[in-house]
């Protein structure tokens, strides 16, 4: 499975210790790890891709000057999806109040994400993308970010719960199920794509 | 068939825990195996369809080079190092001035009206551009985000254009003449005397005008540079 191959390179640890000892470069290497994984968790709230990349920047900013708070660097991915979640509930709280407060004209959740998103593979139409994210935001949050995790960040089950402090039996479990749900939900795309 | 191993491999599978070897197993056997086949295709078809419709526009590189472009433009973000014993005060400190920031940009932003949006505001400038190598950020005036220039993006007053290194690109005026930008370097269109104006923050950028051109001028931070002739290079250590 290739997106596992790149958690074998240096470890995330020894590129937080670099960065906090002023090496920018081995920062770039974390964003570019777990980049796939913060557009992912911030599309898994707020839908539209273009805003997601806004709020995974975002993150990775604050992440960089927070990160001497980081008390286990062997946990950057539970605490950076942490910090995205939190950026995601700001932009979103930001969003209505701009259209209560100030009555401006705020794009709906519904049309955000029938905005086009452009991916490089294009097996899946914008609609059919649009129902499969809109399936997996109505999973419990445990299992949306789990399931993020897993699939746009490449980690296993067992990386996932040692990142988010969780047993990795427990992980399984939600993984499996979260499997379940959505192979049921999303049968007739995964029929269609086949 | 004894398929209990094949399906205890697809549990694996989902959780991420198989290796390169017990992936081919797997597909060896699912090619005689009806069953495991459907259940392993299923397994794979939704992994796909999740990792399809979560996926960046930007690449991960690309990715890399936006946050990079901001913490080189942005110096107020910097990372301390590590303290671990920071204490009850220090942690309060911290969410004082988070407090404060975060009041501070509450008012910007009501004050201001702005909608989170990715669309400049600004009026678009008569200029295209006519070469791009790797990868060119840019960021419209009054927005946070840097997007990947493309080669068809309008150029907008206040844009600020940021090469990343191996990266270089060409603007064309109206009039033919170009203004080439080398790697690493930083170049921002500002409105200066009623007319647009290049301004060089630091890197390297080559102007080629035609003849005969009206007075043209660079700027940097160190004063305005005249174009003499038709062709010169300005560099911003």
């Amino acid at each position: 499975m290739a997106e596992e191959f790149r958690h074998t390179m240096t470890s995330d640890e020894k590129l937080i210790s670099d960065t906090l000892s002023g090496n920018i470069t081995s920062f770039g290497t974390l964003v570019e790890r777990y980049w796939n994984m913060v557009v992912g968790l911030a599309m898994s709230k707020i839908g539209e891709p273009s805003e997601a990349e806004d709020v995974a920047q975002e993150s990775f900013l604050k992440a960089y000057s927070q990160l001497h708070c980081l008390r286990q660097p062997s946990r950057f991915a539970g605490w950076l999806s942490r910090i995205t979640l939190q950026q995601c509930s700001n932009t979103i709280r930001g969003k209505i109040r701009c259209r209560s407060a100030l009555g401006c004209k705020a794009t709906g959740i519904e049309d955000l994400n029938t905005k086009a998103a452009n991916p490089c593979n294009d097996r899946l139409t914008e609609s059919q993308r649009h129902f499969i994210r809109e399936r997996i935001q109505r999973l419990p949050e445990k299992f949306q970010k789990l399931i993020v995790m897993r699939f746009m960040g490449g980690l296993s089950a067992v990386q996932i719960a040692k990142q988010l402090g969780k047993r990795p039996g427990t992980v399984r479990v939600w993984l499996h199920r979260a499997y379940k749900i959505l192979r049921k939900d999303l049968a007739p795309i995964l029929e269609e794509v086949k | 068939m004894n398929c209990e191993k094949y399906k205890k491999l697809i549990e694996k599978y989902i959780e991420g825990a198989i290796g390169d070897e017990q992936v081919a197993e797997l597909k060896s056997h699912a090619e005689t195996c009806e069953q495991c086949r459907e259940e392993f295709e299923q397994c794979r078809g939704l992994g796909d369809a999740v990792r399809e419709a979560f996926s960046s526009r930007m690449s991960t590189e690309e990715g890399r080079a936006s946050v990079m472009a901001r913490l080189s433009a942005e110096p107020g973000i910097t990372v301390r190092r590590a303290q671990y014993n920071l204490g009850w005060l220090a942690g309060r400190r911290a969410s004082i001035a988070a407090g404060i920031l975060l009041a501070i940009g509450l008012t910007l932003g009501f004050y201001m009206g702005k909608a989170s949006t990715d669309k400049p505001t600004a009026a678009k400038v008569p200029m295209r551009v006519a070469k791009l190598d790797g990868t060119i950020l840019v960021r419209h005036e009054g927005l946070d985000s840097w997007q990947v220039l493309k080669a068809n993006s309008a150029i907008h007053l206040g844009d600020t254009f940021h090469s990343t290194a191996k990266s270089a690109f060409v603007l064309e005026m109206e009039d033919k003449s170009t203004i080439e930008v080398n790697q690493n370097s930083m170049l921002v269109l500002k409105f200066y005397n009623g007319e647009t104006q290049f301004f060089l923050e630091y890197g390297r950028c080559t102007a080629a005008l035609e003849s005969p051109h009206s007075p043209f001028f660079i700027g940097t931070p160190h004063g305005r540079v005249e174009a003499l002739g038709t062709e010169f290079t300005v560099t911003v250590e």
